[in-house]
């Protein structure tokens, strides 16, 4: 996998969970971000990043090249992956 | 004589006041009919309060959710362990049940959210964060 995967969660999401084992279990490389555990400043900026791209502040977002996947999502996510 | 129906017992978790039944006195434990949430009753120079019962502890949270679970005729689904290994986790962090599933520590928020005590349960067959639900 040679793309450059994103994974916002937040620390007690149990389906954000779900979605970073679903990846691990794929051998899937992504960087993560634990949104609720960051500094006040950092925590509005990603905010701002994850309305702009989703339009809500729901968690797990994925990014998978142009592929944005709310929620944890399977189907969408062996699809976007090509697994 | 004062008249104990006209009574109210304030909840710290809903924070909301439900009625006070005949008969109830002080160190009574009871159930808050609105959220589930054990409460052990004290009276106070602005009426009657409850304590929570085994405050911040994971034995809370689980009774709490039955307590609002069984009140309502909701169910519970295989994310139930999850979700409470969540809130038990806000909790620790945050200090408090929020919703796992939100980044805001409010009390609104506090499990079982307004918006679950306020019917979403009923409109969308399930809570925000997939804790309760209407049975199938």
């Amino acid at each position: 996998m040679t793309e450059n995967i994103k994974v916002y969660a937040l620390s007690t999401c149990p389906y954000c969970k779900r979605t970073k084992r679903f990846l691990d279990e794929h051998n899937v490389h992504y960087d993560h971000v634990e949104v609720d555990t960051l500094d006040d400043a950092k925590q509005d900026e990603i905010l701002e990043e994850i309305e702009r791209l989703t339009g809500r502040q729901s968690f797990p977002v994925v990014i998978i090249g142009p592929e944005v996947i709310v929620g944890h999502d399977e189907e969408k996510l062996r699809r976007a992956l090509g697994i | 004589m004062t008249d104990t129906s006209l009574e109210r017992v304030y909840c710290p978790v809903c924070q909301a006041r439900f009625r006070f039944a005949p008969g109830w006195k002080e160190g009574d434990s009871v159930i808050c009919p609105i959220c589930g949430q054990r409460l052990a009753l004290r009276k106070t120079p602005d009426g009657w309060t409850g304590d929570r019962a085994k405050a911040f502890s994971e034995d809370e949270i689980r009774e709490r959710s039955d307590e609002f679970a069984r009140i309502r005729g909701y169910v519970f689904n295989d994310m139930k362990e999850e979700i409470l290994e969540g809130l038990i986790g806000k909790q620790k962090r945050f200090g408090d049940f929020y919703c796992p599933c939100r980044m805001m520590h409010v009390p609104e928020f506090q499990c079982p959210c307004k918006p679950t005590r306020g019917g979403d349960v009923d409109r969308n067959g399930k809570c925000y964060c997939g804790f309760y639900w209407t049975k199938a």
